[in-house]
């Protein structure tokens, strides 16, 4: 049987710089293939040369045939007849891929419109059983609704529903679930699992996130710097990895990695804790003055937390559980309407002019690594700046402090005199953890910084913090929602959900005996390495 | 582009600089022998309703030009520049006031605005320059006020918080470089904006006195022979362009140049 989708030898160059070199796979009728790779492999630019969705600049070599039919050798309108009808695309940001100013149902009927002579109700109707299969509920309540109105789940359901209108053969799928919650994750890897099984479509699945390719697909390739390293089945490679680069993406996963905390028991007075904190975000209406109600939207309820000298404690809940309000609150960022905030046995002091002694014990890491430093400001800058602004050394110092805090987590001292700009994502995190040292924090608050960053720099920086933590004896909070990270990492966890502590107790208790369903949820969704060799029903 | 730009206000620089020495005669000399004389090699230009070499007068008039073009957009800069930074910075109360002032600026058409409080002042380039500093701020605010708007919830500034900073020193070192480019372009424009407006003041009768050599005022003295002595209103206004053009090359280069790769 021949493939249905056929790629030999395909280069893809944008003037002197080759994205990709010598790509060749074959994808069966009804099959599934992940490609995976760090950022800037060319595992996205693969994907689009295959529907030719690149710009011009690019040069495409080789072939890709489907069905028989050479995509590089087609015209611009048998490209048109090819792409969304026999091949679809789905994207990473199901939120920028939308038009916003077009309703649901439109966006869905879009396709429908261009590829077949359905009409009226008849594209309707169609709406309507796309969007059931895709497991929205209630489709007729959604038809009208504007992208905005949805969740991100919910988007790239939206997204998948236009791509499959015409019944492509072949889902091509850019990081679909990337910038989702583990929970929409898991539901969306099973909706593409349901879709192959019931309706023989074809999946080419494009992910940096190993546990999530191998949900769905049935054979792997691995790209490292535009080319590809390893290929073969699921099973096969993640068990007997022949290329050390595919060895240091399994060995990157959470689930393969050895990292141990110590878990010592929890004794001893709190050094930060939060009682009954409750927090609202935007301002009172006039009819509260009347009612005595308050119609400001809740953040976080009767938020409680203790977190002891030297323990780590993970906060997880979907986004937009409260889990980074909480962080913010506690270093000043959002005043609590109610509920105190202790440290070291004191009530702290987070505003006034007091603060910055509290500030220079409780520091707080960011998500974005790039967005975290100021682009105008070299590295030596940003990690001088504390020590300048608070005295915290002798100004001839500072260059030494500087030299040695950045030695600390692991950078060159060239990239001192660098702008943020000139910098990998993994290094101005480490720009980061080293300002935030600089202040000499006991408490270091974490916010989801590793899920803006690939498998293998997230293994790396999860390693510094810990090292850090055992050489300062700092105390952590770590907020993530992967939960993986948080099992290796945390004595204690918290579990949010819509602004509330749905439950609370020692990591193994949380994670073997969940107590809510909304927890077992979490637990199943964490995407897992398949252990010993599953063989799929082909 | 920008060098572009940059050569062409440099050159317009040295010749408000060296005009003595450019200019073949005096700009305000009158002389009945040559009057709308069409351009020849004893007046390069041509001569005005008067006699007055235009070459001159145009070479003279760059002085003012320059002089109300980088002058006048200074202080609605750094008081616009101020206000919206404030403004969108702290949001609240701040920001409420400012929007209103800048509600009760912007219904009326800005020249209109600027005519009726110099005419309350009186005529003149410092009171040109006053009027200027009260309406002219607005387009500043607005746009320092959207910069700053997006830059305090950007996780730097936050940073710079939670660091214990003050927000006087994270608006100077933080939001403020970072919110500038937009405003330096604009202020380019501005400058073009500002020179014209101060010729129609001129024209008005309520800027520069004549017979003082200006750009504005010798394109509106030429209006009424535009059919017969074409070169009247013709140079200065090609002056007026070149200028123009010079500031709009290096507002985009600048642009380019503070932009950040991220």
């Amino acid at each position: 049987m021949t493939a249905l989708l056929s790629v030999r030898d395909l280069t893809v160059k944008f003037g002197a710089l080759t994205a990709v070199s010598n790509v060749s796979f074959d994808l069966e009728r009804g099959g599934a293939l992940g490609i995976v790779g760090e950022s800037g492999s060319g595992k996205s630019v693969t994907c689009r040369a295959l529907v030719r969705l690149l710009p011009d600049t690019a040069r495409i070599s080789g072939s890709v045939r489907f069905d028989g039919q050479s995509i590089l050798d087609a015209s611009e309108s048998e490209l048109d007849g090819l792409r969304g009808k026999h091949i679809a695309m789905v994207f990473q940001s199901p939120a920028s891929h939308l038009d916003p100013l077009m309703r649901v149902g439109d966006q869905v009927a879009e396709s429908l419109r261009k590829h077949t002579d359905l009409s009226g109700t008849k594209i309707r109707q169609e709406v309507l059983r796309l969007l059931e299969l895709v497991r929205i509920p209630n489709p007729e309540n959604w038809l009208h609704a504007y992208p905005h109105q949805l969740s991100g789940g919910m988007k790239q359901r939206v997204m998948i529903a236009g791509a499959l209108a015409c019944q492509a053969d072949i889902l091509l799928a850019d990081e679909p679930t990337t910038a989702l919650d583990a929970t929409v994750q898991k539901r969306i890897l099973d909706l593409l699992n349901e879709l192959r099984r019931d309706h023989g479509l074809s999946i080419i699945f494009v992910s940096h996130d190993l546990g999530a390719v191998s949900a769905v697909c049935d054979d792997l390739i691995v790209m490292r710097r535009s080319e590809l390293v390893e290929a073969g089945p699921v099973a096969d490679v993640i068990g007997n990895p022949q290329h050390d680069y595919t060895r240091m993406l399994i060995a990157s996963h959470p689930d393969r990695q050895a990292i141990t905390t110590a878990r010592r028991g929890t004794s001893g007075t709190p050094l930060i804790e939060a009682r009954n904190l409750h927090v609202r975000f935007g301002n009172r209406t006039l009819s509260d003055l009347f009612t005595g109600g308050d119609s400001r939207f809740t953040a976080v309820r009767d938020g409680n937390l203790v977190v002891r000298p030297g323990e780590a404690l993970g906060i997880v809940g979907e986004s937009g559980s409260g889990k980074s309000t909480i962080a913010r609150a506690l270093v000043g960022l959002v005043q609590p309407v109610a509920g105190k905030i202790g440290f070291d046995g004191n009530a702290a002091q987070i505003t006034g002019a007091r603060r910055v002694g509290y500030l220079r014990d409780v520091q707080l890491i960011y998500q974005h690594p790039y967005e975290a430093l100021n682009p105008r400001m070299t590295i030596y800058n940003a990690i001088a700046e504390p020590l300048r602004r608070h005295r915290l050394c002798a100004p001839s110092d500072v260059p030494d402090q500087v030299a040695d805090l950045m030695a600390q987590v692991d950078l060159w001292p060239e990239l001192a005199s660098k702008i943020p700009g000139q910098l990998s994502g993994g290094q101005c995190q480490r720009v980061a953890i080293a300002r935030a040292l600089a202040m000499n924090p006991r408490v270091l608050i974490a916010d989801e910084i590793t899920s803006a960053l690939d498998v293998t720099l997230q293994a790396q920086i999860l390693d510094l913090l810990l090292r850090l933590q055992k050489e300062r004896g700092l105390t952590m909070i770590f907020i993530s929602h992967d939960l993986a990270v948080i099992r290796k990492l945390c004595h204690s966890v918290i579990v949010m959900r819509r602004g509330e502590i749905v439950e609370t107790g020692p990591t193994e208790q949380v994670f073997d005996t969940p107590e809510t369903d909304y927890t077992r949820d979490l637990i199943a969704a964490i995407p897992h390495l398949p252990e010993a060799v599953p063989m799929r029903s082909r | 582009m920008f060098l572009c730009g940059l050569t062409l206000v440099v050159l317009w620089g040295i010749v408000a600089l060296a005009a003595p020495l450019l200019a073949t005669s005096d700009p305000i000399a009158i002389n009945f022998e040559a009057i709308l004389a069409p351009p020849s090699s004893e007046h390069w230009f041509g001569t005005d309703n008067v006699g007055r070499d235009i070459y001159s007068r145009v070479i003279y008039g760059t002085r003012l030009a320059l002089y109300i073009g980088l002058l006048g957009v200074i202080s609605p800069m750094v008081i616009g520049m101020t206000i919206g930074l404030l403004a969108g910075y702290f949001g609240g109360w701040v920001e409420m006031l400012a929007m209103r002032l800048l509600d009760i600026t912007v219904p009326f058409p800005f020249f209109v605005l600027v005519l009726a409080i110099v005419a309350v002042l009186g005529p003149g380039i410092e009171n040109y320059f006053i009027a200027l500093a009260m309406v002219g701020w607005v387009g500043y605010a607005r746009l320092a006020r959207a910069e700053a708007i997006v830059l305090r919830s950007q996780e730097f500034v936050l940073a710079a918080r939670t660091m214990g900073f003050s927000h006087g020193y994270i608006l100077l070192r933080h939001v403020l470089p970072n919110a500038l480019s937009p405003v330096v372009v604009y202020m380019m424009t501005d400058v073009t904006l500002v020179i014209l407006f101060g010729a129609a003041l001129g024209f008005l009768g309520m800027g520069v006195a004549p017979p003082t050599p200006e750009w504005g005022i010798m394109i509106a003295e030429g209006q009424i022979y535009v059919s017969t002595a074409w070169w009247i209103s013709f140079f200065p206004g090609l002056a007026m362009i070149l200028l123009g053009i010079g500031f709009a090359l290096i507002g985009d280069g600048l642009a380019r140049m503070l932009r950040i790769e991220r």
